[in-house]
């Protein structure tokens, strides 16, 4: 017998489906966000340790086990720009250089790659913990026992990215300056200070409201789109790869369409004061 | 048009299911189910596989809200409730899956204590009290010592199972619910649980219903079963009703 031709789908029909899939997507965000917070608000002083010691336990996941890689990437990254940057404005211009750090990698590249090598590492962790939890029942379980699933499950996940990324951004700010002194100093030996010099300067106050709506805003975006993608799973257990998937593309996504409108903002607003 | 079945001679309010309606995309499942069961009673659930027996207890514990009407436990509207503030206001339910349920990353002791320490403070336990009511619970279950720090991967699958049974025994809860509590099991484990849900029978302070095919243990329970069919809730009297092929062998009393 032979197959059936599948029905045409017009252009009209796939606006409407992705239309209404968009919907859907925001809707189950916005669900998960606010159940979050509801329940964690909710009274109970046992959930709120059991949850806390579930936080602790993540953060200690989140930053402290993830700190080889970031220490890796951070330290090639910041040696690497110091190396283009030296290759492009000659030796002589270390002020240069050093200001060049500060703004590329510290406004920059510091937020945005931790959040992605996060997002890497524990956003799937979360994504597919949450999916096989999913699949076994474990979540019905949960709420059998009188345990509220965003509370036990989203909150502490998302309190230990909001609390991690920015902690991390500040190691690996701390070691791409220190990639960047190392390469600089390899390269030439002299002109150090004014590279220094050119670091300080780089830095301002504004920097600190920069540096923390970044840093918070990406590690809540990740801890919240990959806990909704996590218990989005259905029944099937093929469905966890394919959501784990789907949770860290779009997270990377959000972080850096993110991590772009925040630096807009910043520039629009307190522009002179970046320089 | 919908059943309405009212078996309950208690008057204090046990599970009300009121015109409740659920489907899975175009698949409907419930069609306008009433039930009506005190406080202190005992049900059990019967239905040909994949008609919806385990959904009907999702919904009737609160676990999955219904698309249409209304479903009370102690004559509170448990899908309006956080599952916390549901226990707060002492609707404990005891909910033992077909599959186990068990937290897969927490040993059996922490699956068993989890609830416990989550609910310290509307129990008023401390930490001794908490592994008091666990060692009860695990002995209720008849699971080992040896056992009780084990992952559940490490355990069989009825040993798994009666760990769900300790887990739910723990919170001494008044609504319970079993979804095929002895399918797969060795003799001796269902004779467990068969005994565990006999004793529970005989509660007054729980409500139970078992979801089951097993005319054994509703022979063994003998309290009133109801057919689900159609979407529809429909009373039977007894298991030597239930169609020859759904009779298996098993402990008998």
């Amino acid at each position: 017998m032979s197959e059936p031709e599948p029905l045409a789908v017009s252009w009209l029909e796939q606006v409407g489906a992705r239309g209404l899939h968009l919907s859907k997507v925001a809707t189950g965000l916005w669900i998960t966000l606010v159940s979050a917070w509801r329940s964690a608000s909710a009274p109970g002083d046992g959930a709120r340790d059991v949850c806390r010691a579930i936080a602790m336990r993540q953060i200690f996941y989140t930053s402290f086990q993830a700190l080889g890689l970031i220490s890796v990437v951070a330290l090639f990254i910041g040696a690497t720009l110091i190396v283009q940057t030296e290759l492009l404005g000659g030796a002589l211009n270390r002020e240069t250089a050093g200001r060049v750090l500060v703004a590329v990698v510290l406004r920059e590249l510091a937020p945005l790659v931790t959040a992605i090598l996060v997002a890497g590492r524990s956003g799937t962790a979360i994504a597919t913990e949450l999916g096989v939890m999913r699949v076994n029942s474990e979540v019905l379980a949960l709420a059998s026992l009188g345990i509220d699933p965003p509370r036990f499950l989203v909150w502490p996940r998302m309190v230990a990215t909001i609390v991690s990324v920015p902690i991390l951004t500040v190691y690996f700010s701390a070691l791409a300056v220190f990639g960047g002194f190392v390469a600089a100093f390899v390269m030439d030996s002299h002109g150090l200070g004014d590279w220094q010099s050119g670091v300080a300067m780089g830095l301002t106050p504004a920097d600190i409201p920069l540096f923390l709506t970044k840093s918070l805003g990406l590690g809540g975006l990740i801890g919240w789109l990959c806990s909704y993608y996590g218990l989005d799973v259905g029944v099937s257990p093929t469905e966890v790869p394919q959501k784990a998937s789907r949770a860290v593309v779009q997270t990377l996504l959000a972080c850096i369409i993110f991590n772009a409108v925040v630096t807009v903002a910043f520039y629009a607003i307190f522009g002179g004061n970046f320089r | 048009m919908s059943l309405f079945l009212d078996v309950a001679a208690s008057t204090e309010p046990g599970i009300t299911l009121d015109r409740v309606q659920f489907g899975y995309e175009s698949q409907p499942v419930l069609d306008g189910v009433n039930w009506d069961l005190g406080q202190g009673q005992c049900a059990v659930v019967t239905g040909q596989n994949g008609c919806g027996k385990s959904t009907l207890l999702y919904i009737a514990a609160g676990l999955l809200s219904p698309q249409r009407g209304a479903v009370l436990l102690g004559g509170h509207p448990v899908h309006r409730l956080l599952p916390s503030e549901r226990f707060r206001r002492g609707i404990r339910i005891g909910f033992v899956f077909q599959e186990g349920g068990i937290l897969a990353n927490m040993s059996a002791m922490a699956n068993v204590s989890l609830a416990l320490h989550y609910h310290a403070d509307v129990l008023g336990l401390n930490e001794e009290q908490i592994r008091q009511r666990c060692e009860e619970a695990f002995d209720q279950a008849q699971i080992r010592s040896s056992d009780w720090e084990r992952l559940p991967a490490h355990m069989s699958f009825g040993n798994r199972k009666r760990l769900a049974l300790a887990r739910a025994m723990a919170i001494r809860p008044n609504f319970f619910f079993f979804d095929d509590p002895d399918v797969g099991l060795d003799q001796r484990t269902a004779t467990v649980i068969h005994q565990l849900l006999c004793q529970l029978r005989d509660d007054p302070e729980v409500t139970l219903v078992v979801g089951t095919n097993r005319a054994v243990l509703m022979d063994r329970l003998e309290v009133p079963g109801y057919r689900l069919q159609n979407g529809k809730l429909g009373l039977r009297t007894s298991g030597s009703s239930l169609p020859p092929t759904w009779h298996r062998d098993g402990p008998r009393p």
